[in-house]
């Protein structure tokens, strides 16, 4: 539902990742980790949650 | 006193021409309501707007104002120290505020320049300031500002005093600046000065006809601790949800509280409006909380209003009637009838 | 509705009169036109203040907990939503069911009251109620309307009018509405594309003073201490930065995932008028879509975000 709202206004999906990974699961941790960069790479850096303290 | 007549025809020209000079502020209406901002080249002032919903205290005060920044860099010479952010003091009107609004600003000016202190932000703000305001011909069911040493048609404060006469405005100018303004935007039509003030004052009588009243003149009198200590403070606080909406919106209201942030290698101090409601306002880094309770926050705006300023400034109340937290509490909490309350108040 | 007032004082004297409820929270009138205010009444002498109105907008819920006496009971009036949230209150441990007499309020809905300010230039000076006909007047006319065409959005789009939990009722139950579309607000946020949701947002919230009167008014936000209150550690900025603007909206309306009745209160706190609804509004949605819940009709469930079901919706875990 989190993800849902923050779709609904308008901030990418992609964005937030939820996984349930036992202590004993390195390699699902680290496929996990990999696919999240990727995909928050793919949507560049964000700018609606960033202050700007130059203005 | 020199008195001017600008025909309406003329006014969105002169303003225009002002813009040369000025920057200038005044009423708009969105879809939040109407409130007074600085206009976008292209936009004219809504002259005939009510009581705009936030008090144009901002103007000078603004609720969140960038103060000191530093760099946290430390292969920059000067780093970590806190240096003023560049202010921006160049000249500003603002048209159509109200004469109880003007009134606020001299007594917000008692805390923000002082022969203790004065402080920089406000000062400058203030010095840059000319304030063009409009007299009040229907004052609203809110409005009591007769009862606070102010008025409809009012004139301290304010550097223009203006009548709405339907087709025309009548302009009383009371300073210098006020004159400065009005060959800024070329308004140069005399009126008789005679005439123009038997005008003001009809209108002024048939605004104060329909003003409520309330007295205040027992305040002074009354016991701080018989007050403080008066039974009748959880019955007025009951309802009250501490949201603060009423000091927000209010004219006169001038806490603020100071906040640093950083990201990355900028520092930087702002100071936020804060209010007497939050109880995050008196906490203290031990934990405790001296106002901890939500009636002991709805006594201190009430008191601090109606009797500590009273007593301490001698400038009657901290209030200039306008009626907006009136209008704008969602609880309907009336410091009309608080202040009734606290000055018939008999300990017993 | 306003037939109702006379049963509502009757029962309310009879309950201060007879020792069974120490006090009574229920709406008086307000000092200027189109408000009432929330009032505790605890004698006998007092309940002629009680008044019902279509200005009864904010949520009685809302004020049970602080008043609480130690012993004994207290009665309080509840509109539909209102009883929702007081259910809700009881699934939360906030109050228990034998601390409350809870006098019911079959509800036609509440007035939105920018709504009818909309329709005037100047301001209003007189509001007065009969049935559905309103009769509003301002210096310069006198205009008469249907409550039907006034009502708020909550209260069009409400399905749940009758109280579902009480101790009496003040009337009798009202027609429940039925809806072809229940959430056309927020489809229609769907249906644009995703820079124009951010911008609706952003528009929706530009004045936003950061008062919390909408937190504030909510039943549903009893924290002790709030996440923006909080200074260590600090999890929004204090100002008006925009970031720290959506950073609170979003929260502050998360937190109500699974548990807002869509009472309105919120909305009606406003001093802006900002419709915060838009964002818990798509919650509501997809509590419904996702779990089949409506808050605050069930004693003994709890919300669906504090429980957890083998069946639960679990795709968006990888
Ligand atoms: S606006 Fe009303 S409810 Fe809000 S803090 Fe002020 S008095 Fe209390
Ligand atoms: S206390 Fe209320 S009426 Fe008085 S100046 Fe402030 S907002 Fe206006
Ligand atoms: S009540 Fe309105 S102005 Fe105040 S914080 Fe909520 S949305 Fe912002
Ligand atoms: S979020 Fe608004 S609509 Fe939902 S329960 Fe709270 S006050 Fe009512």
């Amino acid at each position: 539902m989190m993800g849902n709202l923050l779709e609904h206004m308008g901030v990418e999906r992609d964005r937030l990742h939820f996984s349930w990974i036992s202590s004993a699961e390195a390699t699902k941790f680290v496929d996990v980790v990999k696919e999240i960069s990727d995909k928050v790479r793919a949507l560049d850096t964000d700018k609606k949650f960033a202050k700007d303290y130059t203005k | 006193m020199n008195f001017i007549t600008i025909d309406k025809k003329d006014w969105t020209t002169g303003i225009d021409k002002s813009r040369e000079t000025y920057q200038v502020f005044g009423p708009v209406q969105d879809e939040n309501g109407c409130q007074i901002k600085p206009l976008a080249p292209d936009v004219h002032p809504l002259m005939d707007a009510g009581v705009t919903v936030m008090s144009p205290k901002s103007v000078l005060f603004p609720q969140t104002q960038k103060m000191l920044t530093a760099t946290l860099d430390a292969s920059i010479e000067d780093h970590h120290v806190m240096k003023p952010v560049k202010k921006d003091d160049t000249p500003r009107v603002v048209l159509g505020i109200r004469p109880y609004d003007a009134r606020a600003i001299l007594l917000v000016k008692l805390n923000f320049d002082n022969p203790d202190y004065q402080d920089p932000y406000w000062c400058e703000a203030y010095a840059a300031t000319t304030f063009v305001g409009l007299g009040v011909n229907h004052p609203g069911p809110c409005d009591f500002s007769t009862s606070t040493g102010c008025g409809p048609f009012s004139e301290e404060g304010l550097d223009v005093l203006m009548a709405d006469l339907d087709d025309r405005y009548l302009a009383k100018i009371l300073t210098e600046k006020g004159e400065t303004w009005a060959g800024a935007c070329g308004f140069d039509t005399r009126a008789d000065a005679a005439e123009s003030q038997s005008l003001f004052d009809i209108l002024r009588k048939e605004a104060e006809k329909n003003i409520t009243s309330v007295d205040t003149d027992q305040l002074s009198e009354k016991s701080i601790l018989d007050l403080y200590e008066a039974p009748f403070w959880d019955d007025v606080a009951f309802s009250c949800i501490n949201c603060g909406t009423c000091t927000f919106v209010c004219p006169t209201c001038w806490c603020f509280d100071i906040q640093d942030e950083t990201k990355h290698k900028t520092a930087v101090r702002f100071r936020n409006w804060d209010t007497c409601m939050s109880p995050l306002f008196t906490h203290h880094a031990s934990g405790h909380n001296p106002r901890g309770s939500k009636v002991q926050r709805v006594r201190q705006r009430f008191m601090h209003k109606l009797k500590y300023f009273v007593d301490k400034y001698d400038q009657g109340i901290m209030c200039v009637g306008c009626g907006r937290c009136v209008a704008s509490c969602p609880v309907n909490i009336d410091i009309r009838e608080v202040c009734t309350i606290m000055n018939n108040y008999e300990s017993k | 509705m306003d037939t109702c007032i006379e049963k509502i004082r009757t029962i309310c004297a009879d309950l201060l009169a007879k020792g069974k409820v120490q006090k009574v929270i229920g709406f008086a009138e307000g000092s200027i036109p189109m408000a009432s205010r929330p009032i505790a009444v605890t004698s006998k002498e007092d309940v002629a203040k009680l008044v019902f109105n279509a200005t009864c907008g904010l949520n009685l819920a809302n004020y049970v907990s602080d008043v609480l006496p130690k012993e004994g009971k207290i009665a309080v009036t509840a509109k539909g939503c209102d009883s929702r949230n007081l259910v809700t209150h009881m699934v939360e441990n906030q109050v228990s069911r034998d601390q409350l007499y809870i006098i019911g309020v079959p509800c036609t809905g509440m007035v939105d009251k920018r709504k009818i300010a909309a329709l005037f230039e100047d301001e209003i000076t007189d509001f007065i109620e009969d049935g559905d006909t309103l009769t509003i007047v301002s210096p310069q006319k006198k205009e008469k309307v249907s409550k039907k065409d006034v009502l708020r959005h909550n209260c069009r789009v409400c399905t749940h009018r009758n109280p579902v939990v009480f101790d009496v009722m003040a009337a009798e139950p009202v027609e429940e509405q039925s809806l072809d579309q229940p959430f056309a607000d927020v489809d229609h946020i769907a249906a644009m594309d995703p820079a124009a949701r951010w911008a609706h947002f952003q528009e929706l919230t530009k004045n936003c003073i950061r008062c919390y009167a909408c937190r504030n008014a909510c039943p549903l936000c009893y924290c002790p201490t709030c996440f923006v209150d909080e200074s260590s550690p600090q999890w929004v900025g204090k100002g008006q930065d925009k970031t720290d603007i959506n950073t609170f909206h979003f929260l502050r309306a998360f937190h109500c995932a699974g548990r807002c009745t869509d009472c309105g209160a919120c909305v009606e706190a406003c001093p802006m008028g900002i419709n915060v609804r838009d964002f818990t509004r798509k919650l509501n949605k997809d509590a419904l879509e996702l779990f089949g819940w409506e808050a605050g009709l069930d004693m003994e469930k709890r919300p669906p975000l504090d429980v957890y079901s083998p069946d639960d919706p679990n795709d968006f875990i990888k």
